[in-house]
C-alpha cells in the first residue's frame, strides 16, 4: 500500500497538474480570505470556506481522473492486480495519495483562523470544525471521482463525468427549493437522476439491457407515484434530493453548529464510493 | 509447481478456453504454443490472477490463485503481452516500485535490481524516462519487472515481441538461463522460439489443449516422425518398385527426376534405422544411392498438422 501511495503522490508532482491544482486552491482560498476575512472583517471562517466550495468542482475531477482510468488505458492495472497486493490496498493507497494532495491547501487554510484570531473575538473551535468538515467533504468528492475514474478508460471523460456529478450535487440545494413549484418539476428532475443512475448501473454491469431495464422500472414507479400519490412523490424525493446534496451538510457547520450528522454523512459517502470502486474492480475480473 | 485443472473461461457467452488441465514441474521451461486468438493470454491471465476463470482452478506452489491470492502471487513474476509500464518513470524507478510491491527487502532491492538490469541489458538506459525509450527497451524493462523479487514462477506472454534478431537471441538465452533456477512458462506463436527454448510444449488451438510433451515426444507422436531423403542413380519407377519391397517403411514420394538422378522421400516410422535396408535394396536394383539425408519433422510441421487435425475433428463433431 505504501509503495502505491508513494508512487501516486510522486506521479502527481511529476506533472505540472499537481502543482497547478494545489496553487489554484490556495490562490482562491487566499483571495476569499483576504477579501472577506481581512478587508471586510467578517469573522465567520466557515463562510470563507463555503465561498471556496466551487474550487472542488474543478480540482477534484482533474485530480481523480487519472486514478484508475490511466492505469486501465496503459494496462498498468495488470501489474497491480497480479502483484501480491489486495484490491483494498491498491484502492486505499491511491485514495490516501489524493487525500494528502487535498490536505495541503486545506492545511494552509487552517492557518487563516489563527490570523483572524489576532483581530478580536473569534471562535477557533468553530473555525476548525469547519475546516474538518470541509476536509471530509473534499474526501467524499474525491471518493466519487475515484469511482467514476474506475468506470472509464478515458481520463477526460472521467473528469467530465465527475464534474457533472459534483455540479449536480452542488446545485441540489437550489433545485430542492424549486420543488415547491410543483410535482411535475420533481418528476422531471428525478427522471434525470434516474437516467444518470441507469447509465452508471448499465456501465458497471456492461449491459445496455440492465441499464435500460433499471430506467424503465424506475420511470414506471415515478410516473405511478406522480399520477396516484403526488404528495408522496414530493416528500419521498425531497429526502432523496437532500441525500444527494453533497455540499448542503457543510452549510450547517458554516452556521456555527458542529453537526455529527454531517460528519457521518461525509464519512459514509466516502466509504460507500470506495466500497463500490473495489467491487467494480473485482467485478471486472470476473467478467 | 503449477497445477491447472479443468480451466474454462467464457467471455460474454463466448468460450475462450475449454477444460484445460496440465501440470508444470519445477525448474523447466514450458512453452504455450498456438495461433493468435487460441487462448494463450487468457490462460496466463487466469494463472496470474488478473482475471478469474468461469470454472476450474489454478494452484501455484500449492496455493490456489483465487483462495490464497497473496501467497500465490508472491511466487509469480509476470510479463503480459503489452508490458505494463509507467511511462513517466525511469527503468530504475519502475523496478524499485515493483520491488516495493513485492516487499523485497530494502538492502537487497538495489543489488537485485542492478543485477536484473545487467541481465536484461537495460543498465545504460536506467535513468531515462521510459516513454522516450524504444519498443525493444520497453519489452526488456517489462521482462526485468517480471524478474524482480526472484519469483519461483516466471510467466512471459510473447516475451520477444518488438525485439530485433540480436535482442531476441539475447532474451532467449536469458530465458534458458532462468530455467535453471526458476520455472518459466512462455507463450509464443513463433515455433522456432519455442523449439529453441522450451523443455516442454503445450499446443493450444481454439481454446483447447491439443498436445503436450517435449518437442521430441511430439515429433515421435506424429507418423511422419523422421523423413529420409534419398538421391539415387536410375529410373524413378524402377527405384520406387525396389523401395516398396522394404518392410516397415512409411509413405514414399518421388520428389524430382533430373537426368540420371532421382530424388525421393520416405517416412521412417518408429525408432528402427532403415537406412541400410534402403541402401541395400537400391544396390540390388542397380540404382546406387548417391546421397541420403534424414530429417526430423519440425515443430512447425507438427504444430500445423495437430491444429489441422483438431479443426477437422471439431468440424466433424459440429
Amino acid at each position: 500500500m505504501l509503495a502505491i501511495y508513494c508512487k501516486e503522490l510522486k506521479s502527481y508532482f511529476n506533472s505540472m497538474l499537481g502543482y497547478i491544482l494545489e496553487a489554484f486552491m490556495m490562490l482562491i482560498g487566499g483571495l476569499y480570505f483576504t477579501s472577506i476575512g481581512l478587508q471586510q472583517g467578517y469573522a465567520e471562517f466557515g463562510y470563507i470556506l463555503n465561498s471556496t466550495n466551487f474550487t472542488l468542482l474543478i480540482v477534484i475531477p482533474l485530480l481523480t481522473m487519472r486514478a484508475f482510468a490511466e492505469e486501465r488505458r496503459n494496462k498498468t492495472e495488470q501489474l497491480l492486480l497480479t502483484s501480491p497486493v489486495s484490491i483494498s490496498e491498491i484502492l486505499i493507497g491511491k485514495f490516501l495519495s489524493l487525500v494528502t494532495l487535498l490536505s495541503i491547501p486545506i492545511l494552509v487554510y487552517a492557518v487563516y483562523p489563527l490570523v483572524l484570531c489576532t483581530g478580536g473575538d473569534f471562535s477557533l473551535l468553530s473555525a476548525y470544525g469547519c475546516v474538518l468538515c470541509y476536509f471530509l467533504m473534499a474526501c467524499a468528492c474525491a471518493a466519487i471521482g475515484v469511482f467514476v475514474s474506475n468506470l472509464m478508460e478515458n481520463q477526460l471523460l472521467a473528469a467530465l463525468c465527475t464534474f457533472c456529478l459534483l455540479l449536480f450535487a452542488y446545485l441540489m440545494g437550489s433545485i430542492q427549493r424549486l420543488f415547491a413549484a410543483g410535482d411535475i418539476l420533481s418528476l422531471v428532475i428525478l427522471t434525470v437522476i434516474l437516467l444518470t443512475a441507469a447509465i452508471a448501473i448499465g456501465r458497471s454491469f456492461r449491459s445496455l439491457t440492465v441499464g435500460f431495464a433499471v430506467f424503465c422500472c424506475g420511470l414506471v414507479l415515478l410516473v405511478g407515484l406522480y399520477r396516484f400519490q403526488s404528495s408522496t412523490l414530493i416528500v419521498v424525493f425531497t429526502s432523496l434530493i437532500e441525500a444527494l446534496s453533497l455540499f448542503q451538510p457543510f452549510a450547517v457547520f458554516v452556521s456555527g453548529i458542529f453537526s455529527i450528522k454531517a460528519i457521518i454523512y461525509y464519512l459514509s459517502i466516502t466509504v460507500l464510493f470506495l466500497f463500490l470502486t473495489g467491487k467494480s474492480i473485482e467485478k471486472r475480473r470476473w467478467n | 509447481m503449477v497445477k491447472v485443472q479443468n480451466l474454462t473461461k467464457y467471455y460474454n457467452g463466448h468460450c475462450a478456453i475449454r477444460d484445460i488441465s496440465f501440470d508444470v514441474e519445477d525448474g523447466q521451461v514450458y512453452g504455450l504454443l498456438g495461433p493468435n486468438g487460441a487462448g494463450k493470454s487468457t490462460i496466463m491471465n487466469i494463472m496470474t490472477g488478473y482475471i478469474s476463470c468461469t470454472t476450474g482452478s489454478v494452484e501455484i506452489d500449492g496455493y490456489d490463485i483465487l483462495k490464497q491470492p497473496h501467497q500465490a502471487k508472491e511466487r509469480i513474476g509476470y510479463l503480459p503481452e503489452i508490458p505494463p509500464l509507467y511511462m513517466d518513470m525511469t527503468p530504475r524507478e519502475y523496478l524499485e516500485f515493483i520491488g516495493k510491491l513485492r516487499s523485497v527487502e530494502k538492502n537487497l532491492r538495489r543489488e537485485q535490481i542492478d543485477s536484473i538490469m545487467e541481465q536484461t541489458s537495460i543498465t545504460e538506459v536506467r535513468n531515462r524516462i521510459i516513454k522516450t525509450l524504444s519498443k525493444g527497451y520497453r519489452q526488456r524493462i517489462g521482462l526485468a519487472g517480471a524478474l524482480v523479487g526472484s519469483p519461483k514462477l516466471i510467466i512471459l506472454d510473447e516475451p520477444t515481441v518488438g525485439l530485433d534478431p540480436a535482442q531476441m537471441i539475447e532474451v532467449r538465452n536469458l530465458i534458458s538461463s532462468l530455467g535453471r533456477d526458476h520455472t518459466v512458462i512462455l507463450s509464443s506463436h513463433i515455433l522456432s522460439e519455442v523449439q529453441a527454448v522450451c523443455d516442454r510444449v503445450l499446443i493450444i488451438a481454439e481454446g483447447q489443449l491439443i498436445a503436450m510433451g517435449t518437442p521430441q515426444e511430439l515429433a515421435d507422436r506424429m507418423q511422419s516422425g523422421k523423413i529420409l531423403r534419398v538421391t539415387a542413380k536410375g529410373n524413378g519407377e524402377h527405384i520406387l518398385a525396389a523401395i516398396k519391397k522394404i518392410a516397415g517403411l512409411g509413405a514414399y514420394e518421388l520428389v524430382e527426376q533430373e537426368g540420371e538422378l532421382t530424388t525421393f522421400t520416405v517416412s521412417l516410422p518408429g525408432t528402427r534405422d532403415l537406412r541400410p535396408a534402403v541402401s541395400e535394396a537400391l544396390v540390388y536394383a542397380g540404382c546406387p544411392a548417391v546421397a541420403m539425408q534424414t530429417s526430423s519433422a519440425s515443430l512447425e510441421e507438427i504444430f500445423l498438422q495437430l491444429v489441422e487435425n483438431d479443426s477437422q475433428i471439431m468440424q466433424a463433431e459440429g
